[in-house]
């Protein structure tokens, strides 16, 4: 059963556009707009074209498997990263030309932990603080406090998990208006995953942008508007969760009256059909329409639809297809 | 003004340990070494034994007069050892500072910041800068209390343009530092650049004059800008100051410039 149908876009976003967003009122311009992002390291391909708008107010999904160049996206955007071809966008302004000023309308949350060792998470946290405009020692003690962190732990002393929340800590410091957040749960327990949530929506409710590329589906299902879906340096997924969501196989089981019908097996959407008396199976994939409507007469005694899984979409939309495989000494080297 | 600060501070406190055991290190080296200077000096032979000695090896090592209280201090210390250990201590704290954080990804999260990458790398520069002069006014220190105590009896008008010859020569060397580690973010690279500049620069000034045809490319080490003109002895021209901190703060330049133009390495 070919995968293949799960790389449609669902909504991809045009690029048009870009020549006039050169203003930096964030009530109007898109918070983030990537077109046509290629990034190279030498001959390793790890971005191949990205196009992506992310929307005020929106939390804004961003998955894939590793190597799929999620984190070099999120590197471009904050001028880590020079692309090799193609637009970036933050607020309308390009990070690279403007990436300080950029940046303090910006909090990031980097996938990979590396903090100074040395430092206590007081002293990081607000040397970090203190680089930005507005650094609040109130709100530092109490996001410590929602988030158990001892501050005055020196870091190389902390586990995976308290350096992570110190890491949170570092992008929720300040009232940014877009978040862009790398993994930004990994290695926290379940009960700070959900402070973190609920950080995030509240952050959400006050009118800042997310942007969360993670691997944990349920996490991306409870908070995020839309998503993309990265394989191999392209999106091969982009739309609401839903949309997202319908591309996922769903297992459909209908029992008959009578001996079950041979001419199931035609309705669009519908593989792997078995017809077994009155019982037919079969795997469905997009919306169940066509299948209701084909059914609709028939002497049908119950029928089954499971209810489609966002993991499901994701594993067929990650399963990598000739055409886009990654060279072999791309895969150590395209961060994910 | 609050953010300049904060990104000097940063790397100011995280170069603190090694800043300060590099200071002790060359404390406790001078101190000791001139500890030793009385019994020396009371000691007989040492003529007959610098009577056996080659006079190019004698050149070459900072031997000469070596039982005058200036040949006692240039060749126990600031021939070779001093000079060398504060290149050394510029090359490894400008690679801690720059190279090492960013390959690790430490420097990311400032990176990320409202900031630019020039101000970010420049207060690191000036981190380790930093640390150099309070390494060297250290040696100062040390050298002339102890000169006190022995009584070496050497014009501090002699004592202070060495210690800050030295101390320009590991701010040149923490300066090429800078250029790699601004060019490539590798701190293998970096360290190699530096200790082979470190090194072959003190073979150049110290090994070339032994032959007639490399001798005259021997006043292209840095060393020999900052110790030809046997400092402890004669009075120090104008053009060797600037002939470190010329070059110096071009190759900060260029290294902070080019930080800016490329891609930041992480991990």
């Amino acid at each position: 059963m070919g995968r293949k149908r799960g790389r449609a876009q669902v909504a991809c976003e045009p690029a048009a556009g870009w020549s006039t967003l050169e203003t930096v009122n964030t009530a109007t311009v898109e918070p983030l707009r990537i077109a046509g992002l290629v990034k190279d390291y030498g001959r390793v391909h790890a971005v191949r074209g990205i196009d992506l708008e992310v929307r005020a107010g929106e939390v804004f999904g961003f998955v894939g498997p590793n190597g799929a160049g999620k984190s070099t996206t999120i590197r471009c955007v904050l001028d880590l990263l020079h692309p090799t071809a193609g637009e970036v966008r933050v607020f309308g302004r390009d990070p690279q030309l403007e990436g300080a000023s950029i940046r303090e309308q910006v909090a990031y949350i980097p996938g990979e932990l590396r903090l100074p060792e040395r430092l206590t998470g007081r002293q990081f946290l607000t040397s970090i603080g203190r680089l930005r405009r507005r650094f609040d020692r109130s709100r530092l003690e109490e996001l410590a406090a929602r988030f158990k962190l001892d501050l005055d732990r020196n870091i190389r002393n902390l586990s995976s998990g308290n350096r992570r929340k110190v890491s949170v800590l570092s992008a929720f410091l300040s009232d940014a208006d877009l978040l862009i957040l790398d993994e930004p749960t990994s290695g926290l327990d379940p009960l700070m995953q959900h402070e973190f949530l609920q950080l995030v929506r509240e952050r959400k409710a006050a009118g800042a942008t997310v942007f969360l590329s993670s691997h944990i589906l349920s996490e991306v299902q409870s908070v995020a508007d839309r998503l993309a879906v990265l394989r191999a340096g392209r999106i091969v997924a982009q739309g609401t969760v839903n949309e997202v969501r319908g591309l996922a196989r769903q297992r459909v089981e209908v029992w008959f009256e009578t001996d079950a019908p041979a001419g199931l097996v035609q309705v669009p959407g519908l593989g792997e059909p078995q017809v077994d008396g009155r019982r037919f199976t079969a795997v469905l994939t997009g919306p169940a329409r066509p299948l209701i409507d084909a059914l609709a007469g028939m002497p049908i005694d119950s029928i089954l639809i499971e209810e489609p899984d966002l993991e499901e979409a994701f594993l067929g939309l990650y399963e990598a297809s000739d055409d886009d495989e990654l060279p072999d000494d791309a895969r150590g080297e395209a961060r994910s | 003004m609050r953010r300049a600060w904060e990104l000097v501070a940063v790397p100011l406190r995280a170069a603190r340990r090694a800043g300060t055991v590099w200071g002790i290190s060359l404390v406790i080296l001078i101190g000791l070494t001139i500890a030793f200077y009385p019994s020396f000096r009371d000691s007989s032979g040492i003529e007959d034994i610098m009577a056996d000695i080659p006079q190019p090896l004698i050149d070459a090592f900072g031997l000469a007069d070596f039982n005058s209280p200036a040949g006692f201090l240039r060749g126990n210390l600031y021939a070779v050892l001093v000079p060398l250990l504060l290149a050394v201590a510029g090359v490894l704290l400008m690679n801690g500072q720059t190279a090492t954080d960013e390959d690790s990804g430490r420097m990311e999260p400032y990176l990320a910041q409202p900031v630019t990458r020039v101000s970010i790398f420049l207060g690191r520069v000036a981190a380790v800068l930093f640390w150099l002069l309070v390494i060297g006014l250290l040696v100062l220190a040390t050298q002339l209390v102890a000169d006190e105590l022995v009584d070496l009896e050497i014009a501090t008008d002699r004592i202070v343009p060495t210690v800050i010859l030295c101390v320009l020569l590991g701010v040149l060397h923490a300066a090429v530092a800078a250029l790699v580690a601004g060019w490539t973010g590798r701190p293998g690279l970096v360290l190699g650049v530096g200790m082979a500049l470190a090194v072959g620069g003190y073979v150049v000034m110290a090994l070339f004059p032994l032959s007639d045809v490399l001798e005259p490319w021997r006043n292209v080490s840095p060393w020999a800008w900052a110790l030809a003109g046997d400092p402890l002895v004669n009075e120090t021209e104008a053009w060797r100051y600037l002939a470190l901190i010329g070059p110096a703060a071009l190759l900060i330049a260029a290294g902070t410039w080019l930080f800016r133009m490329r891609d930041v390495q992480a991990g």
